[in-house]
């Protein structure tokens, strides 16, 4: 049972991540290798802020927020003097320097040791030690999340993000702000990632820089890709399947390391083969039948 | 400084590296204007062909021909099943780029799958301590990379100068349809672009395996130093990518002298965002790619 409930909560973390990224990504697209950055922003500075200065998750959570949007913006600004794929592999190296200053910045992070003894979530009292608990707390925040998103999404700003994507110079001839546009929605997916950062720290109670990675970065695009693009049930989907998978192919009597790497090869090969499909103008044709309902 | 003549060889020494695996790459980049994540799966197989192949018959060249003609398949494969028909369906770039990072995940793990995740060496019966060079240690193998390298360099120059494929690929290159219409055939140029740039690829990879340590991460890592040095280069000339390769290398040295050798991948970063701030066409001045309004 409380292997079940943990697998439900990874679920719900992935949900959250792979659904702020829909913003960034599928939204403006804006494709970012980055994003494990700002989940590894939001889970650090919690933990720090919490191990050290013994604040409470009330007051960590919006910090992380705020710290992880801050530096969402430095990094938009940046990354946005190219386009296209070169976008993709700047917000790699942007990922590459986080990895590094997470893992090389001894006093700060404690390096590749990681911060062990980061304190349960306590909301006025109540101690979220119990995985059920834990559950429904992650629950609320990823319903709220996707509500959040949801409403985003639907706004006069949500159109602009998908106008901006399809055709930026038609956008900007309409008077829209597409830089700006830009730089928010990059911002909105980083600040929406600290939050899976912030609960996976209490919850797994100890952090180090392997858990956001480059390859981190990739699982969580992988999911935005798998689950539709534009499509926030489908993130959620993706994330579902991809999070059980590796856990389904040991049930099926594999090793774990056999299992991680072949979970790896198959969403290699789901991400190849959604990227054949898009080739043919699938994400047009699928806006289009969105906007018919 | 006593240890002048060691940084100066070691500044040398990577250098060169960087300057093949950025070659490799811009061979293909040049004609086909892909960032090809895939590329850097080539590097890695091919030093762990060699090590199947060298284990095999226990002797030097049939190993390293046969690694080499093996690796370069693999990437005429990998064109034709994957990068033809995204070519063909004229695809946006960060389809394709995407599709290569599946490609990538999927040869990584592949990889591990086969030959474990383990480091894996490369070493003959006796470690030499190397030359004594002005105070300065080289190996051997570290003078056959260094002359294989300005090798490369001179060959390619002429390649681009004289061939009549070079030329053609120079073409296609600065126009696709002009060229098409004098009846170069851009398939027949592309597919020579691929197995040329993983022949090159496949060479470095192998020369490199003697000095290094392999893991299946490590063609990636030395990819995008390739990619950094072909970026700050200015995308347009070889000349420019010498000149990426030496300043990424001085940057890292000097860097790893006074502050931490870990600190590499993130000055290599922080480097290439600099120069997209600053001097965003590159050491040669070409344009990279931006928005064209």
């Amino acid at each position: 049972m409380e292997y079940i409930l943990h697998i439900v909560i990874m679920i719900l973390l992935y949900v959250i991540l792979s659904q702020s990224l829909t913003i960034t990504s599928g939204y403006s697209g804006l494709i970012s290798l980055a994003h494990a950055g700002f989940y590894g922003i939001g889970a650090y500075t919690s933990a720090i802020l919490s191990v050290n200065y013994g604040l409470p998750f009330l007051l960590t959570l919006p910090i992380a927020m705020l710290l992880s949007g801050f530096s969402a913006v430095l990094v938009s600004t940046i990354a946005l003097r190219t386009v296209d794929d070169y976008f993709i592999i700047i917000t790699l190296g942007i990922q590459v320097v986080a990895f590094s200053i997470m893992n090389n910045w001894m006093d700060l992070t404690n390096g590749p040791l990681g911060i062990p003894g980061i304190p349960a979530i306590s909301i006025l009292g109540f101690e979220f030690t119990s995985k059920i608990s834990f559950l429904l707390l992650t629950l609320a925040l990823t319903i709220f999340v996707f509500l959040i998103l949801r409403n985003i999404t639907k706004s006069p700003f949500g159109r602009i993000l998908i106008a901006l994507s399809e055709d930026e110079i038609f956008t900007k001839s309409l008077g829209k702000r597409v830089y700006q546009a830009k730089i928010a929605s990059f911002t909105l997916g980083g600040m929406f990632a600290a939050i899976p950062g912030v609960l996976y720290a209490h919850y797994i109670s100890y952090i180090d820089p392997t858990s956001f990675t480059i390859d981190e970065s990739i699982f969580i695009l992988s999911i935005v890709i798998i689950g539709g693009m534009r499509n926030l049930w489908g993130s959620a989907i993706a994330a579902a399947v991809l999070v059980i998978l590796p856990e389904a192919l040991r049930f099926l009597g594999m090793p774990s390391n056999i299992a991680a790497n072949m979970r790896q090869i198959i969403y290699g090969l789901a991400l190849v083969i959604m990227m054949f499909k898009y080739s043919k103008g699938f994400l047009s044709k699928n806006y289009v039948g969105q906007e018919n309902k | 400084m006593e240890q002048l003549p060691q940084i100066l060889i070691n500044i040398l020494y990577t250098a060169i590296i960087y300057f093949i695996i950025a070659l490799s790459f811009y061979i293909l980049y040049f004609s086909t204007k892909l960032l090809n994540i895939a590329h850097a799966a080539i590097i890695t197989l091919s030093s762990y062909f060699f090590l199947s192949f060298y284990s095999a018959f226990n002797s030097l060249l049939p190993a390293f021909i046969l690694s080499i003609a093996s690796s370069t398949l693999s990437g005429l494969i990998i064109y034709k099943i994957v990068f033809y028909k995204l070519i063909k369906n004229n695809t946006p770039k960060w389809i394709v780029l995407i599709a290569s990072l599946g490609v990538y995940i999927i040869f990584q793990n592949a990889i591990s799958l086969i030959w474990g995740d383990d480091v894996k060496s490369i070493r003959f019966a006796d470690v030499k301590v190397g030359h004594d060079f002005f105070g300065a240690y080289i190996t051997d193998m570290q003078v056959i990379i260094i002359l294989a390298g300005i090798n490369f360099l001179i060959l390619s120059l002429l390649f681009y100068r004289f061939s009549k494929i070079g030329k053609q690929m120079k073409a296609i290159s600065s126009n696709l349809e002009l060229s098409s219409i004098f009846g170069i055939n851009q398939n027949r140029i592309f597919l020579i672009a691929f197995g040329l740039g993983s022949c090159v690829a496949a060479i470095s990879g192998t020369l490199i395996a003697f000095e290094n340590d392999l893991t299946p991460t490590f063609g990636f890592n030395l990819l995008l130093y390739g990619v950094v040095a072909m970026i700050i280069g200015g995308v347009g000339s070889l000349w420019g990518i010498v000149g990426g390769a030496f300043l990424l290398s001085i940057a890292q040295n000097i860097g790893a002298y006074y502050l931490d050798s870990k600190w590499m991948d993130a000055i290599a970063y922080i480097i290439l965002i600099l120069f997209l701030l600053w001097k965003p066409l590159g050491l040669s001045g070409k344009r990279l790619k931006k928005v064209e309004i």
